[in-house]
């Protein structure tokens, strides 16, 4: 039995539905992000569950209690849960010792000593030990952020929930203080559920991630399943780069490969069985395309190289004029203009064209 | 995505508060419906005959005379004074700056006594129309001001490259952008010129304000006193629309500071003269005279310290007072618009704002009525008196409350809420925490309104209440110059309390957002 429990959760403003049947069982101190472009109900997601919306259909339930569902709507203050804000809003009038103390009450923090007793804990915990005397003004955006999630741990909630905690800062405090996070969220051994539109974040933060658009929920799993194995080309382009590219899907090969212009290739089928010799959308991760010399696979012409250090995105020209990209190396990157093969180091994806969500829109290209 | 994310879902107010706070604007009602009810009473014909009589008319013209000219005065004195102060370089700005919104400070009775001290004989329109114009000017100067501050000077500079002259691209390009502030301040004088009182009746200029008291008191014709307040409220809402539809064209917006001309030496007296026309006129005058007939022997003699340490005493009394009440009423209201939008808030809201558009005359003369006939032993009581207070300066305490309310960020109140909060204990321990300075500026600014408020005060104090402008007033129309300088200086005084507080308050509120 998961420790949170989401089944077929509605939500609606007016006549508006943002919410679909929405539907995750999270394992109790599982980190779980929920992934998706902007508007796409993420957000709601979340304030839902925490009680700050009201819910049209569905329930949620974290460990025995139900607390939204037919006419229970447990109210936000009785539900156990924590919540991070996008921009920390720590409260302005309050130190930062008074604002991780600020939910400490109650029956089990009646003691002063273990009221400050727990807020040394979680400020040491943070990394702000020395800054609890501050104000809110005088705290960079990182260190905002951190007060935020200790003033949310602070009660022990059952469910800590984070909406996009990272977004509005520098790129170059971002990565090393979402690690940092995951570490206190892990210490605590807390069940938490994060939002976030980006791809790099709910992968290398989360046990689970769920990616979500127009309100439903497309896909759930680990992040390297989500990766390898997206539901749909909408979800392959949305957590990652993809090279897409037509093939004809024959039964006779025994579903295991596709024709394309790469040849006759491997293939893995996702979702429902396309019928003999229809056209079928093949997807592949550009990682999953090896650059070799000519003549031993496919041929092709490097048009583009677009290099970041370590590695580099090599886009291919074949002879039919199809372009493909490759993903290499640095040491291993040819030359622009070049002359090359190119080979598949791994079963490709393919998709049935009635299942390629035509009504899903592109998402915003991802960085290479 | 987060920051919007409370707007779709907080479309139904908690019924609780909704209630609290239609009960509280209600409150605003209670005048109008009361003075129709009163001014039909005797049958419409009674009441057309009323309104047609000469005099009826008379008074009615001569309002709106007064008022158009001071008006139309004020935009065009307001508009260049703002030109003067916002696109040039003048010696001396921050002082002239301040200097050029001092007039807000003294009460229009105030400048009246100020100059009938120099020259008893003022009287009639010329004098009324330089006392209201010089009080009202910087409802004008201030937002154009401030338009202008905040507009592109580039667009001048296009449209001189485009083809046009200098005056042409003013006309195109430059009044545009503050023709909304200009016009919402000007009507905003327009609605105050309607409901002076205390300097009209001073200088003995015969407006429906001056005519409403005197058919109350002294013929004691209480339908013509009524039909002749319909016509002045009449007058009022239809500025009060014309108000709300002009500032719907304020544009505000941030653009870069202009580069600022430099005044030509041999333009500079003309420029100060007509920057500095109105502070001469409401404020130099007036205080010389004041303070000139302060320490002659003839006030020093002619002063009852009983007396006047009592109206000392009720000022204050009923500032502190009345303008805690006018909180509790204006609180309500203010919570609920704040953060609730829906047609019903929006409505209450409206209603909770028509105290502005009263004169305190029509309040005060319907609250008559209304305690004569429904609670006849509240006529003539403090409690009435408060309650015209409330309902005539609850808007300026809503305003500045709503505005506090709102600047609280909803995920506070989320996270408030996830921690543990209910919702009162939420509003306690975030929302009135953080609105705290704001909700004081609201109680401070009804104090000082009911410091410098005398028609409805006149009509409803308690036969033994004076207050320094009852008195003032008073010892003017009786023509006492000397005996009404110390309740005048008094009132200066004691109104500058609450002023001072206020910009306290203000720099610690910005302190605060820093």
């Amino acid at each position: 039995m998961s420790w949170v429990n989401i089944a077929d959760l509605s939500v609606a403003f007016g006549e508006l539905p943002v919410l679909s049947r929405v539907g995750l069982a999270i394992p109790r101190g599982d980190i779980v992000a929920v992934l998706g472009p902007s508007g796409c109900g993420k957000t709601t997601l979340l304030r839902a569950i925490a009680g700050l919306v009201p819910i049209a259909d569905g329930e949620v339930r974290v460990g025995d209690r139900l607390l939204s569902g037919g006419k229970v709507r447990v109210a936000p203050e009785r539900r156990g849960i924590g919540w991070v804000p996008q921009d920390a809003a720590l409260f302005p009038h309050l130190t930062v010792a008074e604002n991780i103390a600020f939910g400490l009450r109650g029956p089990a923090w009646r003691s002063p000593e273990a009221r400050a007793a727990r807020v040394t804990e979680l400020a040491g915990l943070v990394g702000l030990a020395d800054h609890v005397k501050r104000t809110p003004a005088q705290l960079s955006g990182g260190q905002a952020q951190r007060v935020a999630l200790a003033r949310a741990l602070a009660p022990r909630p059952d469910l800590v929930l984070l909406d996009e905690p990272f977004s509005a800062l520098d790129p170059m405090l971002r990565v090393p203080l979402r690690r940092e996070v995951a570490d206190v969220l892990r210490d605590q051994r807390s069940t938490a559920l994060l939002v976030t539109h980006d791809q790099q974040e709910a992968l290398s933060l989360a046990d689970h991630v769920a990616v979500m658009m127009g309100g439903r929920v497309l896909q759930w799993g680990t992040p390297a399943e989500v990766y390898r194995r997206p539901a749909t080309p909408w979800v392959a382009r949305f957590v990652g780069d993809t090279v897409e590219l037509d093939g004809v899907w024959s039964a006779d090969a025994g579903g295991r490969s596709v024709d394309t212009v790469l040849g006759r290739v491997p293939a893995e089928l996702v979702g429902e069985a396309p019928a003999s010799g229809s056209r079928v959308r093949v997807v592949f991760r550009p990682e999953w395309l090896r650059i070799e010399p000519e003549g031993v696979g496919v041929a092709a012409t490097v048009t583009e190289l677009s290099f970041v250090g370590h590695e580099g995105l090599v886009t291919l020209e074949l002879t039919g004029g199809a372009i493909v990209r490759s993903r290499a190396l640095a040491l291993e990157l040819p030359r622009p203009g070049q002359v090359v093969s190119v080979t598949v180091r791994h079963p490709a994806l393919v998709y049935a064209h009635a299942g390629l969500g035509a009504a899903a829109p592109m998402p915003q290209p991802s960085q290479p | 995505m987060t920051t919007t994310a409370g707007v779709g879902e907080r479309t139904r107010p908690p019924l609780l508060l909704a209630a609290a706070a239609a009960l509280a604007a209600s409150a605003s009602l209670i005048p109008v419906v009361y003075l129709a009810v009163r001014a039909v009473e005797a049958g419409t014909e009674g009441f057309v005959a009323t309104l047609l009589r000469p005099r009826v008319l008379e008074l009615a013209l001569n309002s709106v005379a007064l008022a158009a000219s001071v008006t139309a005065t004020c935009l065009v004195l307001g508009v260049a004074s703002a030109w003067l102060l916002s696109r040039w370089r003048l010696p001396a700005e921050r002082t002239i700056l301040l200097l050029s919104a001092l007039p807000l400070a003294v009460p229009s009775y105030l400048v009246a006594y100020g100059w009938l001290v120099w020259s008893p004989g003022l009287n009639g329109f010329w004098p009324s129309w330089a006392v209201l114009t010089a009080v009202c000017v910087p409802y004008v100067t201030l937002p154009v001001a401030a338009a202008w501050r905040g507009s592109s000077g580039d667009l001048e500079a296009v449209a001189r490259t485009l083809g046009r002259g200098p005056i042409r691209s003013f006309f195109s390009a430059t009044w545009p952008q503050v023709r909304g502030a200009a016009l919402a301040g000007s009507l905003l004088v327009g609605l105050y010129s309607l409901a002076e009182f205390g300097a009209v009746s001073m200088l003995r200029f015969e407006t429906l304000t001056w005519g409403i008291n005197a058919s109350y008191s002294a013929s004691f014709d209480r339908q013509q006193a009524a039909v002749l307040a319909l016509v002045l409220v009449a007058l009022a809402l239809i500025v009060v629309w014309a108000e709300r539809r002009a500032r719907g064209q304020a544009v505000t917006r941030v653009a870069r500071p202009l580069p600022r001309g430099v005044m030509p030496r041999r333009w500079l007296w003309a420029a100060l003269a007509v920057v500095l026309a109105a502070p001469v006129v409401s404020v130099t005058v007036p205080v010389l005279g004041l303070g000139v007939r302060l320490f002659s022997a003839e006030s020093i003699r002619a002063l009852d310290l009983p007396r006047f340490a009592s109206a000392v005493g009720a000022t204050l009394g009923l500032a502190v007072v009345g303008s805690l009440l006018v909180l509790v009423f204006a609180l309500p209201i203010a919570a609920l618009t704040a953060r609730y939008r829906d047609r019903l808030s929006r409505g209450i809201e409206g209603i909770g704002y028509l105290g502005h558009a009263l004169p305190g005359i029509v309040v005060g003369l319907s609250l008559v009525f209304f305690g004569l006939a429904v609670v006849p032993w509240a006529y003539q009581s403090l409690l009435m008196l408060l309650f015209a207070y409330v309902v005539l300066f609850m808007p300026r305490a809503i305003g500045s409350a709503r505005s506090g309310i709102a600047a609280v960020a909803p995920a506070l109140i989320d996270v408030s809420r996830t921690l543990g909060d209910t919702p009162a204990a939420s509003w306690r321990r975030v929302t009135a925490r953080l609105a705290a300075p704001n909700i004081a500026i609201g109680c401070l600014l009804a104090a000082i309104a009911i410091m410098k408020e005398l028609p409805a005060t006149l009509l409803l104090r308690p036969t033994s209440v004076h207050t320094l402008a009852t008195e003032l007033w008073t010892r003017t129309a009786a023509a006492e110059y000397g005996g009404a300088a110390p309740y005048a200086a008094a009132l200066l005084l004691v109104a500058s309390v609450p002023a001072v507080l206020l910009s306290t308050i203000r720099s610690t509120a910005r302190e605060d957002e820093s």
